[in-house]
């Protein structure tokens, strides 16, 4: 329901993916998030946790 | 940006001719005797060499705002006031569905007798619906301009 920030392996400010998720979609070892403003970043990986209470999800990257 | 580097021109041989100084043993009258002579020839060798010049290639880059527009040299086609209209118009929405989940548990607590929590929530419902309605004034005032 809330807009989320995505990480890249850990939280961290240094590695934000995304800043006001809406969407993110799985698919084929990639996952596609996208933005408020209809924005797409696909990142080879998968979902590893997503903490809808405080608005934040981590994506672990595909070594 | 580039990397200087090393490569062989040609590819990895090529020749061309020089002059060697060195000696092997002849006769002379049947006298066996060596002495310095010079010939020129050629034979095939390498050797690496630098150049200095631009090569175009690609390089994976971001531009290290995370999908934020806040410190970015106009590289979005979004601009940083088209950026927050657009989340402040979504905080709107998002708050007034906020405001029917907590009037729907309001009428959930007056369903099980408990009209002093059900007022209470009603009314954090009325205030969350003030500030609601400051917002959309805001944000009717930047789609004026």
């Amino acid at each position: 329901m809330c807009l989320s920030t995505v990480y890249k392996n850990r939280m961290a400010p240094e590695t934000v993916a995304m800043k006001n998720v809406m969407k993110i979609d799985c698919k084929d070892g990639v996952v596609i998030l996208t933005d408020l403003m209809d924005r797409t970043v696909a990142i080879e990986g998968q979902l590893e946790s997503a903490n809808l209470v405080e608005g934040y999800v981590i994506v672990k990257e595909a070594v | 940006m580039h990397i200087d580097h090393e490569h062989v021109a040609g590819g990895p041989e090529h020749e061309h001719p020089h002059v060697h100084e060195h000696t092997h043993e002849h006769t002379h009258d049947g006298v066996p005797h060596t002495h310095p002579h010079t010939h020129e020839h050629t034979h095939p060798h390498e050797h690496p060499h630098e150049h200095d010049h631009v090569h175009p290639h690609e390089h994976p880059h971001d531009h290290g705002c995370a999908g934020s527009c806040e410190g970015c040299a106009s590289q979005c086609s979004h601009t940083p006031m088209e950026e927050l209209t657009a989340l402040m118009k979504y905080m709107a929405g998002h708050n007034a569905a906020h405001a029917r989940e907590l009037a729907e548990l309001a009428n959930q607590l007056e369903k099980i007798g408990n009209h002093t929590a059900y007022e209470q929530v009603m009314a954090a419902v009325s205030d969350f619906e003030k500030g609601n309605l400051r917002l959309t004034a805001v944000l009717s005032s930047l789609d004026v301009k």
